[in-house]
């Protein structure tokens, strides 16, 4: 049994305001009486809890059937109720605890959600943001029968995101790869291996920190030559990529050789100790930025490497986060067919619960807020199309919501988060500009015409 | 495969970068990186205009810098391809990381050096400094002194690094200005000659990237306890006991050249007019000529003057050496380069250092010439012979002598 989509309540998003059950009552009864609404939220003291049918896996209503009324649906995972059947007993109300399935006096019988066959009315008709219609299952049935490339008990920190991505991203691109992991987090944690030990089920090289995108030039160029049709993948941390790696990863694109080149961005040298690389934020506390007397954290701001990668007139860039993760396989999908024409850059942000100074249990979280702050923004481009958002940048998240979730912010003064809000702004506006073609100059260079 | 080559050797005039890229042609290599820099950028250049003439069936890669260049080739080694480039001074400097780990993943490339001095001061003009810089590194390193040992030698270095008891890089050394740009007469050999002196690569299995045999390679390996300290010795010493083993492998293959194409180098150290001499000179990379009209000089005056030029510099053959030098009274050891530690050439050093092994062992100077493009005529060689032969009379060892210093 795959998994399947479902209808999520964020309760710190609820005012009570009623308009899912109304839509929902008026669509299944055809009259906006909220008792009759198969989604109920209640008011509990000061917040909201939501009483609904969770579709279950397992579901104790569907047991307690004695007349075989309530199925699980193995198409769409809704349990169906069949009226033809159901003898009106009530056990099904007893065994859900959610308060899913309930008698309704002017139906006269149980009612219960249905999710209006995949496009939940209810979800619609909230514009507070506390309903959400996830999707997401979609990637488990396509990609959890997958083999997961690299083995169990790979030495990350707890709670890794670096990790998540790896294994998601080589789960995708599959085993005809040659993976590459320069020095870094990444095989720090035991993926080439240590000592005749790997951890990683394809075959995969240490690069230099230097060399990652011309050593896989050289092991494409001759796969390519006979023939054979290999994946050159690069997980490179953002020191390898945009620091020292740079020259290299530069010239494999501007050759436009046919690799996927994925930057796991944790701002920062965070295998080594937390140093500082070009992708550190400004202000951010690191070993080689640190605070003290007269120390304040970075004071040069992040290179955008993603965007100078576009200048490359790569034939793919985009950036992604995990707490995106229908957007991030959608780019992992493009970048990966994109390789087979040219150079593909992918580049995902990394929350790094060690080096960052947060609980590793908020890492999606954190990562969630960067994006939702428009600190990180999710974009992709290529050189027909120019480069689009794949997410809003309306209504963001306050900057001081996002830093003050990491402790290397802690110290920051006013005047330093008014310059990450003032960057923060004039790096929307710009990446804006080149969604909507203000900057024609500029997507005549990305459409490779200047 | 398309037959470029006609069936016959033939005579052409070439330089020694034009030979080179004959030699890459012949040898058949899969793939080549290039990045220009003088005096090597015409050996680069050959090689695209072949490629773009059809001689030449490989990959051609242009990359944006030197460490690109050799990292290319990693990545194409590593998937089983036949590799080449060739660089010099601040390019073989800027390639030195991947440099490093060559010999280390035990890749048979070959790499020609086009010899030049390093700066600063800021010179583009041939001397041995750059290839003697690295001479530690784990490269095997042969130096040729005409065009035609650059075209046999580089050809054969194919042999030399790919023989199973070897797997180690080649370095062809030929020298900036005098061999890159120097033109003669040179016998290029058939493509079929080549073909039965030089097989067609085999996948190199103790390190290779294929999706179809899964395997880490370059993993950490060391750091106290468990297993790692002793493989990481297991590594360097099976690393020295294939440099080892490249000394039998060079004669073999000069042997192997000799009988298929007819043509006969010196594989580790070449002996000239040695028999019976007192004195003896000994050179690397294209003095060598003058050395000898020098030696010549000398024997016509009845003096008892000979010649040994080194070959093969890395493994350095000791044996060869010592044997090669026993019996005579003193030797001059003529450098292009200088041990700045030491303050003699470095050359020197190893032969001294062999002379231990030697049944009658000579005393030995060192003769510093020929930096930054400078000449070593046959009046230096005098030079170098009279000091030599009053080093020969009374055993005093002097100074390091300058030969350019008063030009």
């Amino acid at each position: 049994m795959g998994a399947f989509n479902t209808i999520s309540f964020l309760p710190e998003h609820c005012d009570g305001c009623n308009a899912c059950m109304t839509a929902c009552a008026t669509a299944k009864t055809g009259a906006p009486d909220v008792i009759n609404s198969r989604i109920q939220i209640v008011a509990d003291g000061g917040s909201f809890e939501l009483a609904m049918c969770r579709q279950c896996g397992d579901p104790k209503c569907v047991a307690n059937c004695p007349a075989a009324a309530l199925a699980k649906n193995d198409a769409d995972g809704v349990i169906d109720w069949d009226g033809t059947k159901c003898v009106n007993c009530l056990l099904c109300t007893v065994g859900c605890a959610y308060g899913g399935i309930v008698h309704n006096v002017a139906a006269g019988h149980v009612v219960k959600c249905d999710t209006c066959g995949g496009d939940p009315i209810c979800v619609k008709a909230c514009d507070r943001g506390a309903l959400k219609y996830l999707t997401t299952a979609n990637i488990y049935n396509e990609v959890g029968d997958l083999e997961d490339l690299f083995v169990p008990g790979l030495a990350g920190c707890q709670g890794c995101n670096t990790e998540l991505i790896m294994r998601h991203t080589m789960r995708r691109i599959g085993p005809d790869t040659v993976l590459a992991t320069p020095p870094g987090c990444i095989p720090g944690m035991g993926s080439v291996g240590y000592n005749g030990l790997t951890g990683t089920k394809v075959p995969v090289f240490h690069p230099l920190l230097t060399n990652t995108a011309s050593m896989l030039t050289g092991v494409k160029r001759h796969y390519k030559r006979q023939g054979r049709e290999v994946n050159a993948v690069a997980l490179a941390g953002d020191g390898g990529a945009s620091d020292v790696g740079f020259q290299s990863l530069s010239g494999a694109a501007e050759r436009g050789e046919q690799i996927l080149f994925i930057c796991v961005d944790n701002e920062g040298y965070m295998n080594t100790g937390m140093q500082r690389s070009s992708c550190t934020p400004f202000g951010a506390w690191t070993s080689t930025t640190p605070v003290g007397e007269r120390g304040t954290g970075k004071t040069q701001d992040a290179k955008n490497m993603p965007l100078l990668m576009v200048m490359h007139n790569c034939e793919y860039v985009a950036t992604a986060s995990t707490a995106f993760m229908e957007d991030l396989y959608d780019k992992l999908d493009k970048a990966i067919a994109a390789s087979k024409r040219g150079f593909a850059y992918l580049h995902i942000y990394s929350p790094c619960t060690t080096g960052w100074r947060f609980p590793s249990q908020e890492n999606i979280e954190v990562a969630r807020k960067a994006v939702e702050a428009n600190f990180v923004m999710l974009w992709e481009s290529n050189p027909r199309d120019g480069l689009q958002l794949t997410r809003g940048v309306e209504q963001p998240l306050s900057i001081a919501e996002y830093l003050k979730a990491l402790g290397k912010y802690r110290h920051l003064s006013e005047e330093q988060v008014g310059h990450i809000q003032a960057t923060v702004e004039k790096n929307v506006s710009f990446i804006k500009g080149l969604a909507e073609g203000r900057h024609p100059s500029m997507a005549q260079v990305m459409a490779g015409q200047a | 495969m398309s037959a470029v080559l006609k069936p016959k050797s033939k005579a052409i005039v070439c330089d020694g970068n034009e030979a080179a890229a004959w030699a890459v042609t012949l040898a058949r290599v899969d793939m080549v990186a290039v990045y220009p820099i003088t005096p090597q950028s015409s050996l680069v250049e050959y090689l695209a205009k072949f490629v773009a003439d059809g001689k030449l069936n490989a990959e051609i890669i242009d990359v944006e810098g030197e460490h690109s260049v050799l990292s290319v080739l990693h990545g194409g080694t590593l998937a089983g391809a036949r590799t080449y480039t060739g660089t010099c001074g601040p390019g073989l400097a800027f390639m030195f990381e991947p440099y490093l780990r060559t010999p280390g993943l035990r890749m048979p490339m070959v790499m020609s050096i086009v010899t030049r001095d390093t700066l600063t001061p800021q010179s583009v003009w041939g001397g041995h400094q750059d290839a003697m810089s690295v001479r530690e590194v784990g490269w095997i390193q042969m130096y040729c002194e005409t065009v035609q040992e650059v075209l046999d030698t580089t050809i054969m270095g194919y042999k030399v690094a790919e023989h199973r008891d070897v797997m180690l890089p080649v370095n062809v050394c030929h020298d900036g200005n005098y061999l890159s740009y120097g033109a003669t007469r040179v016998e290029l050999p058939s493509q079929e000659e080549v073909d039965a002196f030089l097989p067609p690569p085999a996948t190199n299995w103790h390190a290779a990237l294929d999706p179809d045999r899964p395997m880490a390679v370059d993993p950490l390996t060391g750091g106290a306890g468990g297993p790692g300290p002793s493989m990481f010795v297991r590594y360097r010493k099976g690393q020295c006991s294939g440099m080892q083993h490249a000394l039998a492998a060079i004669e073999a293959a000069h042997e192997d050249w000799a009988r298929i194409v007819g043509r006969r180098h010196a594989p580790l150290v070449e002996s000239y007019r040695m028999e019976d001499a007192e004195t003896a000179l000994v050179t690397l990379g294209s003095m060598t000529g003058a050395g000898k009209d020098a030696v010549d000089e000398a024997r016509d005056r009845g003096e008892r003057v000979g010649l040994v030029k080194m070959k093969t510099y890395r493994p350095f053959p000791v044996q060869a050496i010592a044997k090669a030098l026993s019996g005579v009274k003193a030797v001059g050891v003529v450098d292009r380069s200088v041990s700045f530690g030491w303050n003699c050439g470095p050359l020197y050093q190893d032969v001294i250092g062999a002379l231990q092994f030697a049944t009658k062992r000579p005393a030995a100077m060192s003769f510093i010439g020929g930096l930054a493009g400078a000449d070593i005529t046959t009046d230096h060689f005098g030079r170098v012979i009279e000091r030599t032969q009053a080093l020969a009379k009374d055993g005093q060892v002097g100074e390091t002598v300058w030969l350019n210093e008063k030009d």
